[in-house]
């Protein structure tokens, strides 16, 4: 199955798991309804630059929270501000994701086929 | 111009966006991501007091508050262009902090409540793995006192349990996986509090710091330790998990065991993350402990694994002890009665030895030898 992103070998990690099941996360959007914009790695956004200190699979895939307080709680930053919280289901063939945050941030690296802005809820601050 | 090392990120969205940094004398200082500047991450950086950080990662002081609340009025801003792996430069700026629109909102706590429980607490304030083990052997009955050798060997039994349950977990990952993992000392605990009151009760902390995700290598080990301890109840069921990890892990767990046995004391376990929202725990009673030594210890070679190496044979004799160096290091054992016969190997050959594995314990110490037996040879 083919992801969104190119990604490098062995990632996502064998660690990830499958969605197979139906889940709901959260993730910062600036407009609602959300754009492709928002669905961007950081890889993404900043193709030149080095990121010494994280794994090259980490930074092709998207950070999500799977507890609304915890998005809640970063729309308290300044990085954040003016943002809005999106709701997204998550349905089989989403994509892999792991827990990489405890308790409640994960990194998503969603398939190729699957149609982000289709699955995202009403986004609010 | 000042400059400061990243070295702990406390909150992670897409980056960190909540980090602790250290300058060249060893000042605290708490980072914050902002609005880029020309398509670069930047940073609000504030010197602060360790005992106001010990508070904002506990979930006793909010982000606000920390950034306000410090001794001096002087802030920064800086960028990582090299990344957080190397230092970086920040710049102070003159206007107040709290007119400069780089606040965070009121309300931002690491974690949205105090715990009052002792093990997730020390995680949280050390933002590292932290282990507490408590034991009451029978001088423990009346004062919070312990024998000098009980303590010695109850820190190298755990060490050594999750040491071999660090090995047996890194097994079960893909070869590639195991190759990207920084590994070195991840098995390593260090005593951070050799005594606290209660029960004899001791706390450790994984002696490297988490990960830039604030996660331990170490929490491999104690996932595996938990699965180990998670029957003790049943002796029947626990055969069963412990026979699963056959080999040095069961080795050790059972001469923890016999340690409990010898020592009339039963041993209880928590962990924790810094993010977790409960620790995970774990305990063998005294009375648990004596039908669980009787059940494992009925079975051959638990603790034995097989092991093979490629080498020059630099000794051999007819007494079956040899000596090869490989470029893994040297290997010296013995050939057991009944043994592959040593005759007509040659000194300074290149052989392949598989060998049967053994582990003992130093009499009631905890530590460790090993002992190789030939099982069988190919010559290369």
């Amino acid at each position: 199955m083919a992801y969104r992103e190119e990604l490098p070998a062995q990632c996502p990690p064998d660690t990830a798991e499958e969605i197979t099941a139906e889940r709901e996360v959260y993730r910062i959007v600036k407009t609602d309804p959300p754009t492709e914009d928002d669905f961007r790695s950081q890889r993404a956004m900043k193709p030149n630059t080095a990121f010494p200190d994280v794994s090259e699979c980490q930074v092709r895939g998207l950070s999500v929270f799977s507890d609304r307080r915890d998005g809640e709680k970063l729309l308290k930053l300044p990085r954040m501000r003016g943002g809005l919280l999106a709701p997204i289901r998550l349905t089989p063939g989403a994509g892999r994701i792991q827990q990489t945050f405890k308790p409640s941030h994960h990194t998503w690296w969603p398939f190729a086929d699957f149609d982000i802005l289709a699955h995202c809820g009403k986004a609010q601050p | 111009m000042r400059t400061i090392r990243h070295t702990k990120t406390l909150f992670y969205y897409d980056g960190p966006q909540v980090f602790e940094a250290r300058d060249a004398i060893g000042g605290h200082y708490i980072g914050v991501m902002v609005e880029p500047e020309t398509g670069e991450d930047r940073f609000l950086i504030k010197g602060t007091s360790p005992e106001s950080l010990r508070l904002f990662r506990s979930g006793a002081l909010d982000l606000r508050s920390l950034l306000l609340d410090t001794v001096s009025d002087d802030w920064f801003l800086g960028t990582a262009p090299g990344g957080f792996s190397e230092s970086f430069a920040i710049t102070e700026r003159r206007d107040p902090l709290d007119n400069s629109g780089f606040l965070p909102e009121p309300g931002f706590f690491l974690h949205d409540q105090v715990t009052a429980d002792e093990t997730l607490r020390e995680a949280r304030e050390r933002n590292n793995l932290v282990m507490e083990v408590s034991v009451e052997p029978p001088e423990a009955t009346y004062e919070h006192r312990i024998r000098v050798s009980t303590l010695a060997a109850l820190l190298n039994h755990v060490q050594t349990v999750v040491k071999h349950a660090y090995g047996v977990a890194l097994r079960d990952l893909s070869l590639e996986t195991r190759r990207a993992i920084d590994k070195s000392n991840a098995h390593l605990l260090d005593v951070v509090i050799p005594a606290a009151p209660g029960s004899f009760r001791v706390f450790f902390e994984a002696s490297k710091e988490t990960d830039l995700l604030g996660q331990s290598e170490l929490a491999r080990a104690l996932e595996r330790v938990d699965q180990l301890f998670e029957h003790a109840s049943d002796p029947a069921r626990a055969l069963a998990i412990v026979k699963e990890h056959k080999g040095h892990l069961a080795g050790a767990y059972l001469r923890l065991l016999k340690f409990l046995v010898e020592t009339r004391t039963g041993i209880r376990y928590s962990w924790a993350e810094p993010g977790f929202s409960r620790p995970k725990a774990g305990s063998v009673s005294e009375t648990q402990a004596r039908p669980l030594v009787d059940v494992l210890s009925g079975v051959s070679n638990l603790g034995a694994e097989q092991v093979s190496f490629v080498g020059k044979l630099e000794k051999g004799d007819t007494h079956g002890t040899w000596r090869m160096s490989s470029p893994e290091g040297d290997f010296s054992g013995k050939v057991r009665d009944g043994g592959p016969s040593m005759e007509g190997l040659k000194l300074g050959s290149t052989y392949r030895f598989s060998c049967l594995e053994e582990i003992e314990e130093v009499e009631s110490t905890g530590r460790e030898i090993r002992s190789l037996y030939l099982l069988e040879y190919e010559p290369l």
